[in-house]
């Protein structure tokens, strides 16, 4: 099913910026080219008699001190900050971008000089270098927009020359010279596209800058020269007369800030429609947003257990604004002691599920429907207060990616410590000794020395380590472990797995264990829930799931594993591929990719003793040899 | 014949960038390998991170330079080549690269990025090419109907497709595959092997399959080899590498990965010896490097390197557990 494709700038939380900025920058041009037949009087047309005359329906913005209508110059005023900004930009970008993309590909020698020179320019007081240029070139509307286009240019020589110096380290610049595009190409046809965004937003900015200093060089007299109108010029005369006729001032300021602040909002629409991400996914008009409620056999209470999970259903809000349902019908349970494996591949809702247990969506995601209840009670009724407590005390966490999860600016034994002092009450001794006592808990030898390491200085397992000694440090009744392995390497996770079973003999917590792997699943799972789509498909014991597989999508990861089967190609595959959120399929959510499927799938599956298929019993699919 | 790639001897060795006064600190990345790839054929490499692997497939892309030792494609020396690989070697060696959201330029259409290396090497004119594009795309599975589309728009088992029909624009002698699957979904990374390998079948292309898993990389090599820390410690027949390993190390990778079976798994775990964990730096200082953490390290391995011994079953180990002087002192 191919997504139905809005562009973005079409969505009414654009367009409700886009069209009024349209509108003045319309105007503005207008009033530029047709200044003179639009205006009502020659705007050096001096009447002394009637000069600082209020508003009135002969002057509708009134006159200034030597009579002159003020909308007329305003209007003439705009041809003058059209051409400034135009003229000034022009030049910054053409100065800037080359120089900033050069330096930026070459590096070296050429990068050190350029950016020796750039610095100095910017250490000097912006005006007071326009004025040095201006004092060499003459005054003058143009001069002076030269001089500002030479100041600009360092503002996009430094933004080109750091966006070429962050593309050329990604993937498809190397695969560019794989193909064995020369480096001016490499420059020019692909890594320039990728500029384009930072830049016009760069553009939009200096196009406000440029206005309003013109009116700033205008204003001390080198910019545009009387009599002539620009809204600098006008603003100078209004300031002189401030006390007699203070609304001089307003129409020229309007003028400026209007323009400077659609251009702005118009460079940022403009921004997030070109390139990557021009369009989003929406899901076809006029389907049921919420997946329907299905009569799941109820999660059957456990005396001990610690976690129960009943029907929890979470949406997101995607890019474009809609709501979308990330998770359906999710019930699970784990018992002391237990862990739970919940295992699936990458959009099927693992992580979130363990995210709404301790109710750490984030803003865009909420949890809708259902129970989280820890220990009896739902922890979906708690106070912010008391879920703050809970965390880290009752539920803790182990994260993917040690390197990233831990703070990189203190020490690991600090970051022990601050959880113990916070959540314990502990005093500064008493949570150094038992800082140490974890590190040595979680197997790294000279666990005193380490605590004083700061978490760049730890291998990837070392880290892991540490960051689940810190999740124990309080002693949680549930520890939620999010893809712990996945970054490590084969060896090393042979041993933080080991260190979970060990100290999970050893504290008794519960586990729920998210991983894509199955053999890692089957390593250190009691139990295993497949998920699909948002939802769980399948739950069972470890030894019966994987010796009888009872849902096809169960059945089709254990023989596509790459331990599964032993021949040579073509391997087993599953056609097709995970659909994404807002594109599931009405009835059973994997029927589009089962080989089983029939008419009887087109509606929505309960969970039923443990399987989400209408057909498990029937086709019994086993496991491909 | 004589093979597509021969390297011999190759060491890629890379300089820290000195502060002031300071002298640049080389660290070698590939030490003294020597690896070959039949024409057609699937070499799998495979080792942890940090091993050396991707360095070596940098290298034999003329990415990075090569420190000594040569390094034949098609009979000239790549390593010699200094200022850059002339077009008709760069368009037989091609690649693809592991992350599918990183390695398509999001600015540029399918069409764009499937015919570019046309463009770079060929005279075709934009009707051609585009007719070329649409052929690429139906070779790996793709709609050509999609051309118009952007990388965005499809899923990472799709941009994978792409990166490979891009790769097979110039109907290359060899493909660098360096980790191609191991970012994609487990329901995917099959469709992708067994795409890789229906191509190789019918236009005979060279694979240097680059992976951490030995498992993955079994199913589609010919040979495997085995890096660590910069050594390459085993290399042989893929079957005879993956069932009967003979060196430590290559046991050892074997044996962390958990097995599908969760009853045979428990056996294996109760089997392992429980020790704690080694706080030892990477590599030992002096002879084999892996001599630190092997649980039959003698004496001699921590002052010799061992050499590339030959393994009965065919291939080659670099571990004096094959010295036969060693096994008639050891019985």
């Amino acid at each position: 099913m191919t997504p139905r494709k809005t562009r973005l700038w079409l969505q009414p939380s654009y367009l409700a910026v886009m069209v009024p900025s349209v509108l003045v920058l319309a105007t503005l041009v207008v009033c530029a080219i047709f200044a003179d037949w639009i205006s009502p009087y020659d705007p050096l047309k001096q009447d002394l008699i009637s000069a600082l005359q209020p508003p009135s329906a002969r002057h509708w913005l009134g006159t200034d001190d030597l009579g002159r209508d003020v909308l007329s110059r305003l209007i003439h005023g705009c041809r003058i900050a059209l051409i400034a900004a135009a003229e000034a930009t022009g030049i910054a970008v053409l100065i800037g971008v080359p120089i900033g993309m050069f330096v930026g590909f070459r590096g070296g020698w050429w990068d050190w000089i350029t950016m020796r020179i750039v610095e100095a320019m910017v250490s000097i007081p912006g005006i007071m270098v326009a004025i040095v240029i201006i004092a060499i070139l003459g005054t003058g509307l143009h001069r002076a927009m030269f001089a500002l286009g030479i100041l600009y240019s360092t503002a996009f020589l430094r933004l080109a020359r750091s966006v070429v110096l962050a593309e050329r380290e990604e993937v498809y610049v190397k695969s560019a010279r794989v193909i064995g595009a020369s480096p001016s190409r490499v420059l020019l046809r692909h890594i320039f596209p990728n500029i384009a965004p930072p830049l016009i937003v760069q553009i939009t900015l200096t196009v406000g800058a440029v206005l309003l200093a013109e009116a700033g060089l205008s204003f001390i007299g080198i910019g545009v020269q009387p009599p002539n109108a620009s809204w600098g010029t006008m603003l100078n005369t209004a300031a002189v007369f401030m006390d007699l006729a203070p609304f001089l001032a307003l129409p020229p300021g309007l003028a400026i800030v209007a323009t400077v602040l659609s251009v702005n909002l118009l460079g940022d629409v403009i921004r997030d429609s070109i390139g990557r991400g021009i369009r989003t996914a929406t899901p076809p008009r006029g389907r049921v947003q919420r997946a329907a409620t299905v009569a799941s056999d109820p999660v059957m209470p456990r005396e001990d257990d610690v976690l129960r999970v009943e029907g929890l259903e979470v949406f997101v809000t995607a890019k474009t604004g809609e709501e979308v349902q990330v998770l359906s019908d999710l019930s699970f349970s784990i018992a002391r002691g237990e862990t739970l494996g919940l295992v699936g591949e990458s959009g099927s809702g693992k992580t979130i599920t363990g995210l709404a247990i301790m109710d750490l969506i984030g803003a865009g995601g909420r949890v809708t429907g259902g129970k989280v209840m820890l220990d009896g009670i739902d922890l979906r009724g708690l106070s912010r207060r008391r879920m703050i407590e809970v965390r880290g005390n009752d539920v803790a966490m182990v994260f993917q990616d040690p390197t990233t999860s831990l703070n990189p600016a203190y020490t690991v034994g600090n970051q022990i410590a601050e959880v113990l002092r916070r959540k314990k009450g502990l005093g500064t001794t008493e949570a150094q000794k038992q800082t140490v006592e974890l590190i040595d808990r979680v197997g790294i030898p000279g666990a005193a020395e380490r605590a004083k390491a700061y978490p760049h200085e730890l291998s990837g397992g070392m880290a892991q380590r540490i960051a689940i000694a810190r999740a124990l440090s309080c002693n949680p009744k549930l520890l939620i472990a999010d893809e712990p392995t996945t970054a490590l390497d084969v060896t090393v996770q042979q041993e933080i797995l080991d260190l979970f079973r060990d100290l999970q003999e050893e504290f008794g917590m519960a586990m729920l264990f998210v991983t894509h792997d199955l053999a890692v699943a089957a390593d250190i799972c009691d139990r295993i829930s497949v998920m699909y789509a948002g939802e769980i498909v399948e739950t069972a014991p470890v030894n019966a799931l994987f010796a009888t597989p009872r849902h096809p999508y169960t059945a089709g990861l254990l023989s596509a594993s790459p331990h599964g089967s032993d021949g040579t190609p073509p391997l087993p595959t599953i056609p097709g591929s995970v659909p994404t959120p807002g594109q599931w399929p009405e009835g059973c959510r994997f029927s589009a990719r089962c080989p089983y499927a029939t008419a009887a799938c087109k509606v929505r599956v309960p969970l039923i003793q443990g399987v989400r298929c209408v057909r498990s019993d029937e086709i019994r699919p086993g496991r491909a040899a | 014949m004589s093979d597509l790639v021969e390297i011999v001897d190759v060491t890629v060795t890379y300089w820290s960038r000195p502060g002031l006064g300071l002298r640049p600190k080389p660290f070698h990345a590939v030490k003294n390998a020597t690896l070959a790839i039949a024409t057609g054929k699937t070499l799998g490499l495979v080792g942890e991170s940090g091993s050396g692997k991707s360095s070596i497939a940098n290298a034999l892309l003329g990415l990075v330079p090569v420190g000594s030792g040569t390094m034949r494609f098609d009979g000239q020396d790549l390593a010699a080549m200094t200022g850059g690989y002339p077009p008709e070697v760069r368009k037989r060696i091609q690649a693809v690269f592991q992350d599918p959201y990183s390695s398509l330029n999001g600015a540029m259409t399918v069409e764009q990025i499937v015919s570019e290396p046309l463009r770079v090497h060929t005279e075709t004119g934009a009707e051609d090419r585009r007719q070329r594009a649409a052929e690429l795309l139906s070779l790996v599975g793709l709609d050509p109907a999609h051309l118009g589309r952007y990388p965005h728009e499809f899923s990472g088992g799709q941009r994978q497709r792409i990166a490979i029909a891009s790769a097979l624009a110039l109907q290359p002698r060899l493909i660098v595959l360096d980790e191609p699957v191991s970012a994609l979904d487990v329901s995917t990374q099959n469709q992708i092997i067994n795409l890789l390998y229906e191509r190789q079948e019918e236009l005979g292309i060279a694979y240097l399959l680059i992976a951490h898993d030995l498992a993955l990389v079994h199913h589609i090599s010919d040979r495997i080899a085995v890096m660590y820390l910069g050594h390459i410690v085993e290399e042989g027949p893929a079957d005879r590498v993956y069932h009967a390993p003979a060196h430590p190390y290559t046991k050892a990778l074997l044996d962390a990965v958990p097995l599908l079976d969760p009853e045979r798994q428990r056996q294996r775990r109760a089997e392992r010896k429980r020790e704690t964990v080694p706080d030892l730096p990477r590599a030992a200082d002096r002879g084999c490097a892996y001599s630190n953490r092997c649980p039959f390290a003698m004496n001699r391995c921590r002052v010799e390197a061992p050499p590339a011994y030959a393994v009965q079953e065919g291939g080659t180990a670099a571990c004096f557990l094959l010295d036969e002087n060693e096994k008639e002192t050891r019985t």
